[in-house]
């Protein structure tokens, strides 16, 4: 608990909180809407072509998708971090939001052995979709759907 | 502005979002949350291919994606009127949300611009075709206002006068 005490008393995490700037807090924020969208939006449109929607879009299109998901979490691991530092005594207490590390680590999970089921698969690539992939699609929007409202609702559950 | 805000403010559905269903709102933002991630998604997937990514793909089949970019709009369509309904006076005079109007408008402009003057043009084009440049403005415009959008919206307690503090 002292290190949570700690860094919400460093002078980072004070400038994040309290500077009037909109570049501090209302924009790490921000950012941090901006990498969920990279991230879930990306997932959800993998997640819906495993479950048949635009089949007639190759599976192989949708390689460059990785690159998405990295950029957004990454953009999410820094961003969540310094908004983590603002509030850390309570927010390490609330759980809500071991809830949603949770969900965004089992969703990750998911995302990657989806990856390596299908999309880094040559032979999957060109097969059809198998009732496991499918199932592991369905399995990532629930999760992605957890995390996001758990992440919400952070800001309502003590 | 001020006798519409408390004109909405007095309705009888404005109190009973308001007073009479406390989880309503953390309900419609959790919502609204969702329905930008789908919208941004199906979307942008569709926009990337206007631009030229993803070679390959017909652009008829990408945009079998846009009734789900759709049905996230009606979604905070929908909760964002709950929001105003519920507390016009944090929207109605904020810069913040006339900016996100104003990228909406540029939004759906833009896809209607798509829609009834370049659509059958760009759909029947070969897959491998290079994309022309009225397609990459198109897709172009559309990611960026769709981005503005989020970013005008999730700015929405700071760009105001009198800055509450974030929710």
């Amino acid at each position: 608990m002292e290190l949570f005490t700690r860094l919400q008393e460093s002078g980072f995490a004070a400038w994040v909180a309290s500077s009037p700037s909109l570049l501090a807090y209302p924009t790490i924020l921000t950012l941090h809407t901006v990498g969920m969208a990279i991230v879930v939006g990306t997932c959800v449109v993998m997640d819906l072509r495993l479950l048949g929607v635009g089949a007639d879009v190759p599976l192989i299109a949708l390689r460059g998708a990785p690159r998405l998901v990295w950029t957004g979490f990454l953009i999410n691991a820094a961003t969540g971090l310094a908004l983590f530092t603002t509030d850390a005594e309570h927010k390490a207490t609330q759980t809500v939001f071991y809830i949603k590390l949770a969900l965004i680590f089992l969703a990750l999970l998911i995302y990657g052995r989806i990856r390596r089921l299908v999309f880094r698969n040559p032979a999957a690539l060109t097969a059809p979709i198998t009732s496991e992939a499918r199932a592991l699609a369905v399995a990532s929007l629930i999760l992605w759907t957890g995390a996001t409202v758990a992440g919400r609702l952070m800001a309502y559950l003590l | 502005m001020d006798a519409f805000v408390e004109f909405i403010r007095s309705t009888q559905l404005s109190e009973i979002f308001r007073d009479q269903v406390g989880w309503l709102w953390p309900l419609c933002e959790s919502l609204h949350f969702l329905g930008l991630s789908l919208l941004i998604g199906a979307a942008g997937f569709f926009d990337l291919r206007l631009l030229g990514f993803m070679k390959g793909v017909p652009l008829r089949s990408a945009k079998r994606f846009i009734p789900w970019a759709t049905a996230g709009f009606a979604v905070n369509l929908l909760t964002g009127l709950v929001f105003f309904i519920s507390q016009p006076q944090q929207y109605a005079t904020n810069l913040s949300m006339w900016f996100k109007v104003l990228f909406l408008l540029i939004a759906g402009i833009n896809a209607m611009l798509f829609e009834t003057s370049y659509s059958d043009r760009l759909l029947a084009l070969p897959s491998d075709a290079e994309m022309p440049v009225s397609a990459r403005v198109i897709g172009a415009v559309s990611l960026l206002s769709w981005f503005a959008v989020l970013y005008f919206g999730r700015m929405l307690p700071y760009l105001v006068p009198n800055p509450r503090s974030g929710v």
